[in-house]
């Protein structure tokens, strides 16, 4: 029989203080002892099951984890290595406060709460259901232990603790902060929250996804989506590629409003569209967005190169590939919008705001470096011959590699049902709204804006064909009309 | 003025179609979906991620997925050909590649988070890996279906043949038990030590096993060698009980090969090649090369049977079945490495309601489809031996109705709802 113990039997000054002397002990004692497996292996997938219920003065927190991810603890075994069921009740307790309370922090509105009180704590078999449900939960605590004779190998068991904290009202808003991505390399968390409200939250997400508001009010969801929002635009190469093409011959704001607009509603269409599960949920369609937003950025920089571009055309083309973007701006949220609670258009178009937010900076810092460049180091269409083919050739490598991953899926046509048909529809109905309004757009802009590239004298000598608006139509400067 | 007023109603009226007749249109796909349903499933030809140090699989002959959804897999390094292994050879004749290690854990990413076996001190590891099951507890179970000589540590297995796993008499009369990181717990049976389809201490060619949680008991399809279930104690490996098909005493007079229009065998023939205990306390075995399912009580009463591809000779169509995870078990999965597909049955009358896959080395394609399994989100995943060799994942895509019988490859369609 092995029996190795614990390090929480070290004196423990303060409560808070409690971690660090556990640690700094253990970390002394690894070095003693070196030949002695004192440290277990970070395991490489854990999972996290968590219910948070207010009632009352007490908010209850439910937490099962694997025992392999409380790491350093040394629990009692017996035989092969079969948990010592006897012994183990200290230890589960000591690594349920080291290992999963003081990781978490709990709010009660803007107030931390307590460090909480370990009600009880449970040892399970992996394959135990009483985490399906907060009910059925919470009855595991108060119903039989496991059997002390019950063989089960240490680092395959579970442990489950209910902790309960004090709180003012069950009525408060509640946030958390669970850092419990330390228990492995990567860590998925599903988190329940019942508020007293009656409707149910549920979460899941990977490693830590910093401060969730359980509930949160609307002002909350929208600093979260546009912060969200202007950081994905800003950490999104591609996107920033498309818009840097998007703008390279028009830098003044005039030009600039009607084409970045009809970039943003479109995006926005298929953004919303998508959280509201319109878009296909098949594997290829990530991959065919992905190809589909390096082909736009390849196309946006081979027309900078051609020349001759008039806004007519471009916020035609940046409202076509914007639709494009929006699907992958899309992916971007997916795991996120289980934090908009009951806002989830408020949060959309929040996520909206901030990508515009991100993009006006980038504009703000785009533009005048852009004016610069073509004033001080290379004439304006040269320039722009320049930019746009580094964008192109890096676009074009994204094209090919994304491509290669698109081409493995062989695409079937489906079966003519009365679903696909329906769905078909709506789309048609969607895209004719979309094409009514793109008239409408079409009609009367000009009449506000000149459809006319702004440029500066070709050095190269390339003459290209310059659009105006004339009334409600088009004129090229040869009189043709488009 | 008076054509912009027509190309206003015309717009008008287009839209007022297509409102309505989608609206008409997903009536009528609501009381479509009200009829015959079965789960959908699509390769993720994405799954799973590349094996590190150049690491290959053999046949590949068995997977289960444990409480966390990790997924579980044993497969067969010997059966790799010569030049598959040069980085492994003395000394390595190229970089590339050597026999990943025969027991593989990947995570739901389809990352592989743990890897182990071979023979050890202590136990008597197969001459050919046959089967994984974790159980409730965690504990990882292998059998083996080989003939020949006992491995040894330090050494790797022959290579094999599913059909003919070796030659001689068979060497695999055990079944192991580890712990998740490759500790070893218990053994049960002794290898070359069998004495037929009675022995109560020895299994014979052990294909395939299940623990029972509610009693503790570890069921074993046994095998490639005996003609029977056989139950022992999960915790001390002691002997319980056994039976052969329609829960008649099993007997090791040969069948001779199997005749779809004689009249049905009364003994299981070899391989008997799973063993599955439904929520309801229904086993469902696997009579492989008999081209049926028998299913009985836990203490052996016969309870119904379905013959499935009843003209498929040779291997046989019943390889491994697996239940959907909702808590009724409403469907089997069953691998058939013959005809190279999956059926989707209903478990209560055994009715085949579709299949899917084909023969072929892409993604969704099958070559010898022979174990099969499911995790708590519904996917399901295979494995193949022969020169199949490989795990692939199918992603569940929810209920819809059934149009086609056999559905062919599940490569991932164009719009929802086909």
């Amino acid at each position: 029989m092995t029996s190795r113990r614990f390090i929480s039997s070290l004196t423990t000054p303060t409560r808070s203080a409690m971690p660090c002397v556990m640690l700094a002990s253990l970390a002394a004692l690894t070095l003693l002892l070196p030949n002695r497996a004192l440290a277990h292996d970070i395991p490489n997938d854990v999972t996290v099951q968590a219910f948070v219920k207010p009632a009352g003065q007490r908010l209850e927190l439910l937490v099962r984890v694997p025992l392999k991810a409380m790491r350093d603890v040394d629990f009692p075994e017996r035989g092969p290595g079969y948990l010592d069921l006897n012994r183990v009740d200290a230890y589960l307790r000591d690594a349920a406060t080291l290992w999963i309370s003081d990781a978490i922090e709990l709010y009660e509105g803007d107030s931390r709460l307590p460090k909480p009180h370990v009600v009880e704590t449970r040892v399970s078999l992996e394959s135990d259901k009483s985490f399906a449900s907060y009910e059925a939960a919470f009855a595991h605590f108060t119903g039989a232990k496991l059997p002390s004779d019950t063989q089960v190998y240490w680092n395959q068991a579970m442990l489950d603790v209910l902790f309960e904290y004090p709180i003012r009202s069950e009525h408060s808003e509640f946030s958390i902060h669970p850092g419990l991505a330390r228990l492995g390399l990567r860590v998925v968390t599903a988190l329940t929250f019942l508020p007293s409200t009656g409707v149910t939250r549920a979460f899941e997400f990977i490693g830590d996804p910093g401060l969730v508001w359980l509930d949160p009010r609307w002002h909350q969801a929208v600093l979260r989506f546009v912060d969200l929002g202007f950081l994905h635009i800003l950490s999104g190469t591609d996107h920033l590629l498309f818009l840097f093409c998007l703008v390279i011959p028009f830098r003044r704001f005039r030009a600039l409003i009607p084409v970045v607009t009809a970039f943003t509603i479109a995006h926005s269409i298929t953004l919303i569209a998508s959280a509201y599960n319109l878009a296909p949920d098949s594997l290829w369609f990530p991959p065919l967005i992905e190809t589909l937003i390096a082909i736009s950025i390849v196309y946006m920089a081979l027309e900078n190169i051609v020349g001759g571009i008039g806004v007519q055309r471009r916020w035609m083309i940046a409202f076509g590939f914007g639709l494009v973007h929006g699907f992958g701006f899309s992916f971007a949220l997916r795991q996120t919008l289980q934090f908009a609670g009951s806002h989830l258009l408020t949060s959309l178009l929040s996520f909206n705001v901030g990508v515009e937010l991100g993009q006006l900076l980038v504009l703000l810092l785009l533009i005048p470096a852009l004016e610069i460049f073509f004033r001080f180091a290379v004439a304006e269409r040269m320039g722009t011959i320049i930019l746009s083919a580094l964008v192109a050739h890096t676009a074009w490598h994204w094209m090919i590699d994304r491509g290669e991953r698109l081409i493995q899926f062989r695409f079937e046509w489906p079966q003519p049902n009365a679903a696909l048909l329906a769905t078909l529809m709506h789309w048609l109905l969607v895209m004719l709204i979309l094409g009514a309004l793109m008239w409408c757009v079409r009609k009367y802009w000009p009449l506000k804006f000149p459809a006319r590239q702004p440029s500066a004298p070709d050095p190269l000598g390339m003459r290209p064909v310059q659009v105006h608006a004339v009334g409600h139509g088009l004129e090229t400067e040869t009189g043709g009309e488009i | 003025m008076k054509r912009n007023l027509y190309i206003g109603l015309g717009f008008s009226a287009v839209l007022i179609a297509l409102g309505v007749g989608s609206t008409v249109l997903e009536r009528r796909a609501a009381v479509e979906a009200a009829g015959v349903q079965a789960p959908r499933f699509e390769v993720d030809p994405m799954w799973p991620k590349p094996l590190p140090n150049h690491w290959l699989l053999g046949m590949t002959i068995g997977v289960s997925v444990d409480a966390q959804d990790h997924i579980w897999i044993i497969h067969r390094g010997g059966s790799l050909e010569r030049m598959e292994t040069y980085a492994a050879a003395n000394p390595p004749a190229s970089e590339c590649c050597a026999a990943a290690p025969p027991v593989l854990e990947f995570d739901e990413e389809g990352n592989l988070i743990g890897h182990w076996g071979g023979p050890g001190q202590g136990y008597d590891w197969p001459v050919s890996n046959h089967g994984i099951t974790v159980d409730y507890k965690g504990n990882v179970w292998i059998g083996g279906n080989g003939r020949g000589e006992q491995v040894t540590p330090g050494t790797q297995a022959a290579a094999l043949n599913e059909q003919q796993p070796g030659s001689g008499r068979f060497n695999d009369n055990m079944v192991l038990k580890f712990t998740q990181d490759g500790k070893f717990l218990m053994q049960i049976g002794h290898p070359g030590q069998s004495k037929g389809s009675n022995d109560l201490e020895n299994l014979k060619g052990p294909a395939k096993l299940f623990v029972d949680q509610a009693a503790n008991e570890l069921y074993v399809a046994d095998g490639y060698g005996n003609h029977r279930v056989i139950v022992f104690d999960a915790e001390t490996g002691k002997y319980k009980r056994h039976w052969g098909a329609y829960g008649h005493k099993p007997d090791d007079i040969s069948p001779g090969p199997y005749n779809p229009d004689a009249p049905l065998a009364q003994q299981f023939r070899n391989p008997v090649h799973c063993a599955e205990l439904a929520n309801d306390g229904l086993l469902y075995v696997c009579d492989r090369s008999n081209d049926r399912i028998q299913v009985f009580k836990k203490d052996g009463t016969f309870v119904k049977e379905a013959i499935i591809a009843k003209r498929t000779l040779g291997d046989g169509s019943v390889w491994d079945i697996a239940f959907s995870k909702d808590p009724q078990q409403k469907y089997i999965f069953l691998a058939d490495g013959s005809n190279e597909k999956v059926y989707i049955m209903l478990r209560d009358t055994l009715e085949i309601l579709t299949s899917f896959g084909d023969g072929g080395r892409q993604p969704g394609e099958f070559y010898a489809v022979h174990s099969i399994a499911a995790d708590s989100k519904g996917n399901i995943f295979t494995t193949e031996t022969y020169r199949g060799q490989r795990v692939q994942k199918f992603v569940y895509k929810g209920m819809a109705p059934v149009t086609k019988k056999d559905q062919g490859v599940v490569w991932p369609k164009t719009a929802k709802g086909s």
